[in-house]
């Protein structure tokens, strides 16, 4: 179907279009000659289109590149190789996902009780971040929308996350005999080894990364632990732990209000933006693919969307300040 | 500090490398456990920072932190052409050794894998395996819809995707 648009716009006449409408009229080629359905027309429209441009020749020559580069492996160790890297990660993933299906019974103990968070020590509100200097030392960074208990005792020192995201970057106790440090969260606990680190809660899951040291996680449903490393995060729920991935670049940028992004998928970007926004932020479907890299002041939204306004073809639509659409322009 | 595109002077990114190459060497080295790999790394992280004036916008007044977030990009790469590497390395181990190929003939399949391997790298999963089975084992987009047990349609789909994706990095 594809190969017969193409055909459609290949004649002598039309006008060369963009880089990108050439490379989407190779790709339709592409898949034509491939199907096995071209006909001998076909091949000779190909051959006229090849010759319309400089620019239509060489994207052919790339096609043609590509096709070289899967002609030099023999399909067997292909295959092999590829499905061993073949993130047995994202296959871990989805049972994770579904697996949060299933409430542990903690969870609703911890997790269904909104008013639990207003007794909480230390709160933020939507797009506030703040820092807190610990009676030990530790350093405790709220991120927006986030609650957090603190109760040090003779015996540990527990903080409890009961909602969004806190960065921990543990103190050396002062206490004759060291207490652990523990964060509980209604999936499990996470004991740091001297650490920075971030845990995050999510409506499925509970995700941490560390950045320095280490970090032993106990999932509230099972006896297993799970060490985590630094420049490693992963998620779990209660009953099971995702793989253990690298730490995106620039993660713990947000310690300082920055959100690093490298090809984030727009949708993405705006998603993350969205848990700083009071009101409603929105990408519409058609952009939200865009990739995107950049630098983003993350509690300012106004500069944020304005920074993307500026580099991409995008509209930043406002009905109030606090209903705001991203969409094409 | 976010949009200037105004590009760095000799003097000052002589200025950067004299106060952070130690430094970004030592943090490559503690990651890497590897000084030979940490000083390549470091060097193309001040490289990278030298060619880009997108990356120069955002060095702001933690360089540090801009130059972690090209260094940790690198390494990432790294880590990822060792695991293909080893990966290739598995597949050979379990080969007859009629298929295996001559070691001339080795590294330019690992190159070509590493290749392949960033290009599909985005690709959801099921996408993948459909462009392999054409591309890899040659089979006809019929032969993929039935084995798939999906429609001529889809297979185009997942096709066009793919190549995309490969035409985006080629």
């Amino acid at each position: 179907m594809a190969g017969r648009q193409v055909n459609g716009q290949a004649g002598w006449d039309d006008a060369a279009g963009t880089d990108q409408d050439i490379m989407n009229e190779a790709v339709g080629w592409l898949v034509l000659l491939q199907s096995g359905e071209a006909t001998d027309q076909d091949r000779a429209a190909l051959s006229r289109w090849r010759g319309r441009s400089q620019a239509h020749m060489a994207a052919w020559a790339r096609v043609e590149g590509i096709l070289d580069v899967f002609q030099k492996i023999p399909p067997r160790i292909g295959h092999a190789t590829l499905s061993r890297l073949q993130s047995s990660e994202r296959r871990r993933m989805l049972r994770l996902a579904l697996s949060a299906l299933v409430v542990p019974a903690c969870g609703l103990a911890l997790g269904a009780v909104p008013w639990r968070e207003w007794t909480a020590d230390y709160r933020t509100d939507t797009g506030e971040r703040r820092v807190i200097q610990l009676a030990d030392g530790t350093r405790l960074v709220l991120d927006t929308a986030s609650a957090v208990d603190v109760a040090f005792t003779a015996g540990e020192r527990r903080l409890t996350l009961l909602s969004g995201e806190i960065f921990v970057t543990t103190g050396r106790d002062p206490s004759p005999t060291p207490r652990p440090f523990i964060v509980q969260t209604a999936q499990g606990a996470l004991r740091p080894l001297g650490t920075r680190f971030t845990v995050r809660k999510d409506d499925d899951a509970v995700r941490a990364a560390v950045f320095e040291g280490a970090v032993e996680i106990r999932p509230a449903g099972s006896n297993r632990a799970f060490v985590l490393r630094a420049g490693e995060r992963t998620a779990f729920t209660a009953e099971e732990f995702g793989p253990a991935m690298t730490v995106e670049n620039g993660a713990d940028l947000w310690e300082r209000g920055m959100l690093l992004v490298r090809d984030m998928p727009l949708g993405d970007l705006v998603a993350e933006l969205a848990r700083y926004h009071r009101g409603v932020l929105r990408c519409d479907p058609s952009v939200a693919g865009l990739a995107v890299s950049g630098a983003f002041p993350v509690a300012d939204t106004k500069a944020s969307l304005d920074l993307l306004e500026k580099t991409l073809p995008l509209r930043i639509g406002k009905v109030t300040p606090y209903w705001i659409t991203v969409t094409a322009r | 500090m976010l949009l200037s595109t105004v590009g760095l002077e000799v003097r000052q990114i002589q200025a950067l490398y004299v106060d952070h190459h130690t430094w970004l060497y030592g943090w490559l080295r503690r990651k890497l456990g590897n000084a030979c790999d940490a000083a390549d790394l470091a060097q193309d992280t001040f490289l990278r920072l030298m060619v880009s004036r997108c990356l120069q916008g955002h060095l702001g007044r933690e360089p540090r932190a801009l130059l972690t977030h090209i260094a940790r990009g690198l390494v990432v790469d790294h880590w990822r052409r060792q695991d293909v590497e080893r990966a290739y390395l598995e597949a050979l181990a379990q080969m007859p050794p009629a298929e295996v190929p001559s070691p001339e003939a080795r590294l330019a399949i690992l190159e070509a894998l590493y290749h392949i391997e960033t290009m599909l790298r985005s690709l959801p999963v099921r996408t993948r395996q459909i462009f392999l089975l054409a591309q890899l084992d040659g089979l006809t987009y019929r032969e993929i819809a039935e084995r798939q047990g999906t429609s001529l349609i889809t297979v185009k789909r997942h096709m066009r995707t793919a190549f995309t994706a490969c035409l985006a990095l080629a």
